[in-house]
């Protein structure tokens, strides 16, 4: 699982690649730790190549979501597969995450 | 097919390896997704909790039925009596504040497969989990 962070200006620029499971959760928590600090944050998340989420991956998405709501911040997932998508509207974190 | 691990301490990776191989498997990759992920589900959450540190035994089964419509994946394992099946389902609907991280694994598998179901036979926990691979 590969996580690249850029920042440009007031927005931060992330693209994934790969898949998030159990085996590669916690390393991706560790890679996506930068974009818990800061107020106000803007994330926009290149999803084009996350092929693949479990549950372990949807709580590392959750605990971002919540930092990021709660510095007043927004995050926004972009180009999701089908699959994986999936995965986020039966669990309802369409509705709490941004998806476009 | 049929395949005994033993232990299971640091093996989910292979065993959902060996049931993904399995001849019985479909090969259309939606399908496959969501097998690969009920799978994941249903063996890490054996792997980690049903037996103290880990060290146990887990059966693994792949089987279609006559006319290859229906997969059935089972798993068994001698760990404490567990029925994942009991666990609640999370609310979906609650706000991000309020939204817990637990529950989701099982959850998904539910949604995921045709029929999940748990029994406990003779030490065992054995669960067995559905799919029709025609349908798609």
């Amino acid at each position: 699982m590969e996580v690249n962070i850029e920042n440009t200006g007031n927005k931060t620029l992330v693209v994934l690649n790969g898949r998030l499971d159990t085996t590669t959760a916690d390393k991706f928590m560790q890679d996506i730790t930068p974009l818990m600090q800061g107020d106000n944050p803007d994330i926009e998340m290149d999803c084009t190549g996350l092929e693949y989420t479990s549950s372990q991956g949807l709580r590392m998405f959750l605990v971002l979501q919540k930092s990021v709501t709660a510095r007043k911040g927004n995050l926004v997932l972009k180009n999701m597969k089908p699959n994986v998508k999936e995965v986020f509207d039966i669990t309802g974190f369409s509705n709490i995450i941004k998806i476009v | 097919m049929k395949k005994l691990f033993n232990p299971i301490k640091d093996k989910s990776g292979e065993i959902i390896e060996y049931l993904m191989s399995s001849p019985d498997m479909p090969t259309d990759e939606d399908l496959r997704f969501k097998l690969r992920l009920s799978i994941e589900e249903t063996v890490e959450n054996i792997v980690q909790y049903a037996y103290k540190d880990s060290i146990g035994w887990m059966e693994v089964e792949t089987n279609l039925d006559d006319k290859a419509l229906v997969l059935t994946v089972t798993l068994k394992d001698a760990g404490k009596p567990f029925n994942p099946l009991e666990i609640p389902d999370p609310d979906i609907t609650s706000s991000v504040e309020e939204r817990k991280i637990g529950g989701l694994g099982i959850y998904l598998c539910k949604q995921l497969m045709d029929e999940v179901t748990y029994r406990y036979e003779n030490g065992c926990n054995i669960l067995t989990m559905k799919k029709n691979i025609a349908k798609q």
